[in-house]
């Protein structure tokens, strides 16, 4: 393993938290309020349809070895139109973390810390972010690492004894509101995957794009896998209440109990969980700082982080409570995020073969 | 542009070094870079001079005949330093006594070990490390013999990392008994044991050992450069060596391990690392060093593999325990009441009832008991040892109990931390442990769980960026390296193949077939 790496263990720990841990904030419910009982199916469906862009998008970065996903935009569309994108790309990565950021802040203030003051939990969980994203990221690869396997284990391990309490019926009517419906609300709940779009940026730190690719292909069926049965289990337990429920992951790990004796093991779950959410935001901090480095040709885009890290508190700050955070505010950079960037992909492979580049490359290989 | 204000503003505090009334050694210096003269009064004059004798009264200087040629000759020795029987037996009284007609002094002294000088710094340094040098009359060389004899104590049984099965022997001060530990467990001509000089005025060196046909070059010379690189007077013990090779000395987390046992020392040597000795110093360093070689211990593999990975296990747990009891405690009872069953619950509240502070008061008051306990423990005159033992559990323990002052479920909480921090073996990392346990206790306090997980992350980012010569602090699990996956369990020794691939050897793979 060459120094300085990210090794694949690493990255597809980093994929795994940064976009399983959707399965545990408001996604389930927010899709259930869309399509009802089939909101298992649309992480699936999803997944099939964002596989599209990320495959051609991973094709086009092939032709560019060792490039990220910025220099690749701008080698394909040019200086001026590939900055409006690349600029385009980190604005709605940063209201996404932004308003993410205070999602994470309002579950744990709604379920573990209700008297505390809701800027104290943020502002920890920002320096926290801030603090790993300056370490760089193949160390939070490694801490993404350490933890990963406890986190997901105890995941499934609660997701498993919420089947004690579910009935297995509230699946049906197994095409809720109907095929179409189904298929118009996967088409725009994309942004499930949308951070494997932001992860292209990480390509020069892998050895390989190959080695990138294929981890990215594991994680993508793993966490698509991971966040259908979750919904499917919240389906399940909570039936047609999953609506008027904000984050039923909490609510369900608030009902468990093992056994008699041990009847509310919440916070068992909630340690794993946060160390999930800290890697998560460490990567969306490093990587926004990254995007923005490379956008100004800031070299030591380290430097970045603080600055940048408290921007997105004040920005997740806006929000006067967690309604408006989950119902205004995240619903619109959900609807924009996923479809820009799925076009974005489309178009840059687009313009990749209308310039000749798959072709240059053939024949250079073919030399 | 930052570096540049900090510098500004470190010039501007420090002050320039202050001037003080030395006196010089100009011409000590100037004297000992030049070669022994032939005039036999003019060495004499010199040795004499540089070993202040008489004033110095353990340097000996006999003069006498050589009779079979001849000539006048001096021996110069520190008394206290050498085997003065040896001296005897096989130098002077080969000297003095032998009649017949020879050339050579090679051919009349029957000492093994000979070598010859003439720089006048270069044997007076030996003469310090108690050689015996041999100035002849004429001669433009001196004979230097290596009758060094140290006193110390004798090997004896591991008193820090105690087994229960295996080898019980541990290095002590003396280097040339240390080193046959090694050897007698690595029969190898490619272990090598190369000395470096490390200081300027006590001289010290250091012994590296490690195997000349596994050891990364590039590591070695990376930790040659680092010792040569020392500008020190003296560094007159291992451990204080380590202060200064260590990446990060303010670091709660030691990146180097400090072992006294030779049995651990040899199975890092063959797997690549590079163990460092010193004379006078108990023990070794091995370089480079992981989290994992900080928490296992040699009876993880001795004993049988089931067993061996019980306790491994078991002192991971205990790390948790160790560090986390006490937080939890406070997170619990402070912030999630609702976690404990309410059955207990209730004994929780019904015992606290009466005890006028908060859970972290209580808490860091027994912890601080504990530590005092544990340190008094460790300095007290063996005599008088026992009544710590009493004083502790009764006074600090029941006493406060009745009086009220702790409730009885925090002595719970921090004997099972206490005791759970003794099994962490390695010196260093136990107190690391203890010491964080402390700022763990401080972020339950202030924010519950929430605090506690934060602070647990900061821990691992920190961790993971740690740094023991280039190895990261958690390989060879991450960054992956191929290694024999000696880490949380351990495999049967069949399978263990392959060196630790972070320190990137020269064979990776052991016992090959063919």
């Amino acid at each position: 393993m060459e120094s300085g790496k990210l090794g694949k263990r690493e990255y597809m720990s980093i994929a795994i938290l940064m976009i399983g841990a959707k399965a545990t904030d408001s996604n389930p419910a927010l899709l259930y309020s869309k399509v009802q009982n089939a909101a298992w199916m649309v992480p699936l469906l999803s997944a099939v349809i964002f596989f599209v862009g990320l495959f051609l998008l991973l094709k086009t970065m092939d032709l560019f070895q060792g490039k990220n996903l910025f220099s690749v935009i701008q080698q394909l569309l040019g200086r001026y139109i590939g900055f409006f994108l690349c600029l385009v790309i980190f604005l709605i990565s940063s209201f996404g973390i932004s308003f993410d950021s205070r999602t994470y802040t309002n579950i744990i203030r709604s379920f573990y810390f209700t008297t505390t003051p809701n800027l104290i939990i943020y502002a920890v969980l920002m320096v926290l972010g801030a603090y790993g994203a300056k370490k760089g990221i193949q160390n939070i690869g490694s801490v993404g690492y350490l933890v990963v396997f406890y986190v997901v284990l105890s995941l499934f391990f609660a997701l498993i004894i919420s089947t004690q309490d579910s009935t297995l019926q509230a699946i049906f009517p197994i095409w809720g509101p109907g095929k179409l419906e189904i298929l118009k609300q996967s088409s725009l709940k994309i942004t499930l995957y949308a951070e494997f779009f932001l992860l292209t940026m990480l390509i020069p730190n892998m050895t390989s794009i190959k080695e990138f690719r294929k981890s990215t292909w594991y994680a993508f069926a793993f966490v698509s896998f991971q966040i259908s049965i979750a919904i499917l289990i919240f389906i399940c337990m909570f039936d047609t209440s999953l609506k008027g429920i904000g984050y039923p992951f909490h609510t369900s790990i608030g009902f468990l109990s093992l056994g008699l004796y041990l009847p509310n093991v919440e916070i068992l779950f909630f340690v794993l969980w946060i160390l999930a959410i800290f890697v998560r935001f460490a990567a969306f901090i490093y990587l926004n700082a990254l995007m923005f480095g490379h956008l100004f040709k800031i070299n030591d885009h380290k430097f970045l982080i603080p600055a940048l890290t408290t921007i997105y508190l004040l920005i997740g700050s806006i929000p006067e409570n967690a309604i408006e955070v989950s119902l205004v505010f995240k619903q619109a950079i959900t609807n924009i995020s996923g479809p820009t960037f799925f076009v974005i992909s489309l178009l840059l492979w687009f313009v990749a073969l209308v310039k000749g580049e798959f072709k240059h490359a053939k024949n250079r290989n073919g030399m | 542009m930052r570096k540049k204000i900090s510098k500004l503003l470190v010039k501007s505090l420090n002050k320039e070094s202050p001037e003080f009334k030395e006196q010089s050694n100009k011409e000590d210096i100037e004297l000992k870079k030049h070669d022994i003269s032939t005039q036999y009064e003019q060495n004499l004059e010199t040795f004499k001079s540089i070993f202040s004798v008489p004033l110095n009264s353990d340097v000996k200087v006999r003069e006498f005949t050589i009779r079979s040629l001849n000539r006048r000759a001096f021996i110069i020795f520190v008394g206290t330093m050498v085997d003065l029987e040896h001296i005897k037996e096989s130098i002077m009284e080969k000297l003095l006594g032998n009649d017949q007609r020879s050339a050579k002094i090679q051919d009349i002294v029957s000492f093994p070990m000979e070598k010859t000088a003439t720089n006048i710094g270069e044997i007076t340094d030996l003469i310090s490390g108690g050689v015996t040098a041999l100035f002849v009359e004429g001669d433009s060389e001196c004979y230097l013999f290596e009758t060094t004899k140290l006193h110390g104590r004798s090997i004896e049984k591991s008193d820090n990392e105690v087994i229960v099965k295996g080898a019980k022997e541990a290095f002590n001060e003396n280097l040339v008994e240390n080193v046959a530990l090694i050897r007698k467990k690595i029969k190898n001509e490619n272990l090598i044991v190369e000395s470096q000089n490390i200081t300027k005025r006590s001289k010290n060196s250091v012994f590296l050992v490690y195997e000349k046909d596994l050891v990364n070059d590039e590591l070695l010379q990376m930790i040659k450069d680092k010792l040569a690189a020392l500008n020190t007077d003296k560094i007159l013990d291992l451990s204080m060596l380590e202060q200064y090779l260590e990446e990060r000395p303010r670091s709660l987390f030691p990146t180097i391990l400090y072992t006294e046992r030779p049995d651990r020392a040899a199975s890092f040597i063959e797997e690549g690392h590079i163990v460092l000795l010193m004379s006078n110093s108990p023990s070794c360093l091995v370089l480079p060093t992981t989290f994992w070689a900080m928490m296992h211990s040699p009876e993880d593999h001795y004993l049988r593999t089931p067993y061996g990975n019980f306790i491994r296990l078991l002192r991971f747990f205990a790390l948790f325990v160790a560090i986390f009891s006490s937080p939890f405690y406070i997170a619990i009872t402070n912030y999630h009441v609702g976690m404990i069953p309410p059955d207990l619950l209730m004994a929780i509240a019904g015992s606290r009832e009466r005890v006028p502070f908060p859970s972290i008061v209580e808490i860091l008051m027994m912890e601080t008991g504990f530590e005092l306990i544990r340190e008094a423990g460790l300095r007290v005159p063996s005599p008088i040892g026992p009544t710590i033992g009493i004083v502790g559990a009764l006074i600090l323990g029941q006493a406060a109990v009745q009086a009220n002052i702790i409730s009885p479920i925090v002595i719970i909480v921090i004997a099972l931390s206490g005791l759970s921090s003794f099994i962490i073996i390695d010196g260093s990392m136990n107190f690391a442990i203890r010491l964080t346990r402390f700022l763990f206790v401080f972020s339950a306090g202030f924010f519950g769980i929430y605090g506690v997980m934060a602070l647990f992350t900061i821990g691992l980012f920190y961790l993971v960026s740690l740094k023991s010569f280039g190895v990261p602090y958690f390989a060879p699990m991450t960054p992956h390296f191929t290694s024999s996956k000696d880490l949380l369990v351990r495999q049967i020794p069949l399978k263990e193949k392959f060196r630790p691939g972070y320190v990137k050897p020269k064979d990776m793979v052991k016992q090959r077939k063919g």
